[in-house]
């Protein structure tokens, strides 16, 4: 065999779990706790937002089902979904119209505006050819949502990344307002550690700790303040955006620590490879989605983003496939009578699918109430384009898993008027999510939600 | 020396002359350019977050840590090719969380030595009277090195009130250095550490503009030539406010540039600048085709990042390289390996050495396998992305757009060069508008393949390098890389690009309309010097740009409100 196998960087999960900090794990003590799943009977379970990113657009002719409506067929890029078919929503002809304006380039005006649907500030971040941007000029979808869902839970929401490289407009999607971006985590070991380091710990050292963090995180924000009082607008706004950040960790103390228990288990990590390398992305993947769905089984969240690469990304995925020798944004630059790099370009678009069916099933495998975790979730599947080498943002590939607790009636692929704007399907799943509103971002690009999904 | 709208006392000897000519707008003081005759102008001062290098440095500084822990940290947002831009740099909730995470890791790791600073606290028989004395001197000691000048009283309360609920919050009766450790947790989550805070010095009567306080101008000049916090004798001179003249910055700043720091900042700039950071990830990540470069190695990745880096920092520091001579130098940096990737003799172990290369050949930077590696495809070299490497990068200028709708490449072809390939794609009328002012640079590097090494020929065939400098200062055809870089080499247009480039870098922000007399100042002086490099970091600190800000005006109650 001579087959390049993928090299793995094996490290001691005890060393990783000691180096951040952690004690031994205290499962003695669990049998007498309760997770935070772990829900009384009859209490309608909360519902959950997921938000999957993936770059480039996609191959039209690959992507969308024949058929009609209810009676469809699954092309090959979704061929992986085949066992959820009648989970999907499918819908076609929805145009990322406020994407054809504002500043920044093709890649950034759809990465910014993807969950935004409103125009870029002006900004220094350079994009193809002397064209700049800024950060996104709204609040995404996933944080209004998160605004609106997230009493109780420790963490407002998760942003996770696979190989999202750089830190501009192009590498973000999720978006607490206008300028104020929010990174994705690539490491899935840095982020369970984040989410439950603390009921991985020691409870007396943690309490401990906790005790500490007060005190300090309460001179600190005093300093926050008084310095606040004497800046500009601008220089304000950006210390009490920090400032806010530092009062939610200040207000997590206040909250019961996470408790495994019920369907709120440790997940097993043992699998340690480098996230910045692309050939992990595989891996790397499967370990964030375990996580996302971890996540939600300990509602210690109940939105979540799933970023896979930047826009414009040009990793390549000769992990896919030896014959992929170029990036995935060369490729997919490529014309339409290259067949080859099409074909390739269809295969990576058809790995993406199968990323998605991997966390439907996940989070289809947590029971809830008389169903499951999923029953009660929306996944948005969201792309910065729909054509990679035209940059069309028009007729964008759009496709929602679940049904948000029986909002969207699933199983059918739906085609709607052109010169539809993504807002339109931004606001349907605000409205899934309980946010009752009819504009969301540019209301010159639409208003109300969809029709035809619920 | 220009006035202030309003005129601080310290100045007005020095202002007596001015006010003599009785002018409304008095001529530019002697040697300044005529930009500068009106009323001083320092431009925006937008707080500035510290980015993970310099978060990285100071933590170095002040507590000998090397730990790196900002490595951790999600990425510096980047802006104008820069990681440093004040308006693109924010704090998330996930930097926030690791604000703290790399506080606690700190205050751990060097609590017990900090300890030691108060031996009132350390031993059998403590005090509590006598620590929490030695506990108000550490505050103002190690707070001033903290917040880069000394703290006020009621900072220093604070910081008390921590450091008394510290001492029994651990797990004896009385815990000192469970206290000292939550004031540097406190500390170095401070907005006054984590981002730096300028008001200028406090004058009721001030009009619009003021001067900085000695305190901010080291840690301006601190960060501007070391990407770190002052050092003992920065605060010694602000201790002593002997950092408010022209003539006492500028010998800080030239004693600065000394330091081995001034090194690793130059480099910094560089490997910003030109990108030469994307050479591993950006050519790792897209690899090289196998079968038509059998002999590209990954490995050979951190030796060109390397050599560029050492390129500069050969040239600037020990030849004094002007800009010219960094375009047209005839010699790089490399080591063995490196050197027979080259096929040139010299080097024999793993250091990198100067190695004088055939001129004819190569000229400075540009000829380097890491950039021309960079801008190529993993199959070819790309006249195109060269091309705009030049006119974006090096003159500072943007080509339109492209059209939405980009035709294909064409595929690798042998019986053909690849300057025949994209002579052809661009005699098309719809790209030869906007590719005439691309391609003509990139043909000139045609003697480089895809992995950035000289050939003779392509597939057998002639290589045919010349070229058309149009819309620069140095129009002409060229032939050949090293007649071009030549060319850009004596371009005035280049050189401002650089002053310009450093100018972002170096003030952390895009220079505006109120710049005009704090550029034109950083560009005479760098020509003056003959555009030494390290005369325009002097010159960088000479401006009022760097010496004054704007009055912040506190806006009324809370944006959030």
């Amino acid at each position: 065999m001579t087959s390049r196998k993928r090299p793995i960087h094996p490290l001691s999960r005890r060393t990783l779990v000691r180096g951040l900090g952690g004690a031994a794990i205290a499962l003695p003590l669990l049998d007498a706790m309760r997770g935070r799943s772990a829900r009384a009977s009859g209490e309608t379970p909360p519902k959950r937002l997921i938000v999957m990113y993936t770059p480039n657009g996609t191959i039209a002719n690959n992507f969308w089902p024949g058929g009609a409506e209810a009676d469809f067929t699954l092309s090959p890029i979704l061929q992986p979904l085949a066992p959820h078919k009648q989970d999907l929503l499918i819908i076609r002809g929805v145009d990322m119209l406020s994407s054809l304006s504002g500043p920044g380039d093709a890649h950034q005006k759809g990465t910014g505006q993807c969950l935004t649907a409103t125009e870029l500030l002006e900004g220094d971040f350079s994009g193809d050819a002397g064209q700049s941007a800024g950060w996104a000029g709204g609040i995404s979808v996933d944080q209004l949502v998160a605004q609106h869902i997230s009493e109780g839970t420790a963490y407002a929401s998760l942003e996770l990344g696979v190989a999202v490289q750089g830190s501009t407009v192009s590498s973000r999607i999720s978006y607490l307002g206008a300028g104020q971006p929010l990174p994705p985590e690539n490491s899935p070991y840095a982020a369970y550690q984040r989410l439950f380091g603390d009921a991985l710990g020691d409870p007396l050292v943690i309490e401990r700790r906790a005790a500490r963090r007060r005190s300090v995180l309460d001179a600190v924000s005093e300093q926050h303040r008084a310095l606040s009082s004497q800046l500009g607008p601008d220089d304000r706004e950006k210390l009490e955006n920090h400032l806010l950040a530092v009062e939610n960790i200040r207000a997590r103390l206040e909250q019961a620590a996470t408790t495994f228990g019920g369907e709120c288990q440790p997940l097993d990590q043992s699998e340690i490879v480098d996230p910045s390398l692309v050939f992990n992305m595989p891996v790397v993947g499967r370990l964030q989605m375990d996580l996302l769905a971890m996540a939600m089984a300990c509602d210690v969240t109940r939105v979540g983003s799933l970023m896979w690469t930047k826009s414009a990304s040009n990793h390549v995925f000769s992990f896919l496939d030896p014959a992929i020798k170029e990036g995935h944004h060369s490729i997919a630059h490529k014309g339409d009578e290259d067949t080859i790099k099409v074909a390739q370009n269809s295969q990576i678009n058809t790995w993406f699918a199968e990323q998605l069916a991997y966390l439907i099933a996940r989070l289809k495998a947590i029971p809830e109430g008389e169903g499951t975790v999923f029953d009660n979730t929306v996944i948005l599947w969201t792309n910065e384009q729909a054509k990679g080498n035209n940059h069309s943002r028009m007729e964008m590939p759009y496709v929602l898993a679940g049904s948000a607790g029986g909002y969207f009636k699933t199983g059918r692929y739906l085609v709607q008027n052109s010169q539809t704007g993504h807002n339109k399907l931004l606001i349907s799943v605000l409205n899934a999510m309980g946010v009752d509103t009819d504009v969301f971002g540019n209301v010159e690009y639409g208003k109300g939600p969809l029709s035809g999904l619920t | 020396m220009r006035i202030l709208k309003h005129t601080p006392t310290a100045l007005v000897p020095l202002l007596a002359a001015i006010a003599l000519t009785g002018c409304e707008t008095p001529a530019p003081p002697a040697g300044q350019p005529d930009s500068c005759s009106g009323e001083i102008e320092p431009g925006p001062a937008p707080i500035r977050r510290l980015t993970r290098v310099e978060y990285n440095n100071t933590v170095y500084q002040l507590l000998g840590d090397t730990s790196w822990p900002a490595n951790a940290f999600p990425p510096d947002e980047q802006a104008l090719g820069f990681d440093n831009q004040a308006t693109a740099l924010v704090v998330s909730p996930l930097l926030a969380e690791h604000y703290l995470g790399a506080a606690e890791a700190l205050a751990h790791a060097h609590g017990p030595k900090l300890l030691g600073q108060l031996p009132a606290c350390v031993g059998d028989s403590i005090s509590a009277l006598k620590c929490s004395a030695d506990a108000l001197t550490f505050i103002r000691e190690f707070g001033k090195l903290a917040y880069r000048r000394p703290l006020t009283d009621a900072e220093v309360a604070i910081y008390d009130g921590l450091f008394q609920d510290g001492t029994t919050l651990g797990q004896e009766p009385y815990t000192p250095q469970v206290g000292v450790e939550m004031i540097v947790e406190a500390m170095l989550q401070s907005p006054h550490f984590l981002y730096r805070v300028e008001v200028g010095v406090p004058d009721p009567k001030a009009g619009d503009v003021v001067p900085l306080s000695s305190y901010e101008i080291a840690s301006r000049l601190s960060y501007l030539v070391w990407n770190t916090m002052p050092d003992p004798a920065l605060f010694a001179a602000a201790d002593a406010d002997e950092l408010r003249t022209p003539a006492q910055i500028e010998a800080q700043a030239r004693r600065m540039l000394k330091a081995p720091r001034a090194r690793e900042a130059v480099k910094n700039f560089h490997r910003q600048w030109l990108k030469l950071d994307d050479i591993i990830p950006r050519i790792a990540a897209n690899g090289k085709d196998f079968d038509i470069y059998p002999d590209y190695r990954a490995k050979y990745l951190p030796l060109w990042q390397t050599e560029a880096e050492a390129f500069f920092d050969h040239a600037i520091f020990e030849e004094d390289a002007s800009v010219e001579a960094l375009f047209t130098a005839s010699y790089s940096m490399m080591n063995k390996e490196l050197a027979d990737f080259y096929g040139v003799s010299g080097p024999t172990g793993d250091e990198f050495v100067r190695v004088e290369l055939d001129p004819t050949r190569y000229a400075g930077f540009l000829t380097q396998a890491g950039l021309l590696a960079l801008h190529a495809s993993p199959d070819r070299s790309s006249p195109i992305h060269r091309g705009l490497f030049v006119r974006e990068t090096l003159l500072c200028q943007s080509p339109p757009p492209p059209p939405d709708i980009v035709p294909e490449a064409p595929n690798v072809d042998e019986s053909q060069t690849t300057r025949e390939q994209f002579t052809e794609h661009s005699e098309d009328a719809l790209c030869s508008g906007c590719h005439r002012l691309m391609d003509p640079l990139g043909f000139g590097f045609e003697h480089f393949d895809g992995i950035g090494r000289y050939r003779s020929n392509e597939w057998g065939l002639p290589i045919d390098a010349s070229g058309e400098l149009i819309s620069t200062d140095v129009d002409g055809p060229y032939n050949g890389a090293v007649e071009l870089a030549h060319a850009l080499g004596s371009s005035e247009q280049v050189k401002n690009c650089v002053a310009t480039q450093w100018f972002r870098f170096g003030y952390g922000r895009v220079e505006t309309e109120a710049d005009t007399c704090s550029m034109d100042v950083i560009r005479e002086a760098f020509a003056a010097a003959n555009y030494d490099v390290k005369e325009l970091i002097i010159a960088l600190t000479m401006t009022d740009a760097f010496r004054y800000r704007h009055v912040v005006r506190p806006t009324e109650g809370s944006s959030n409100d």
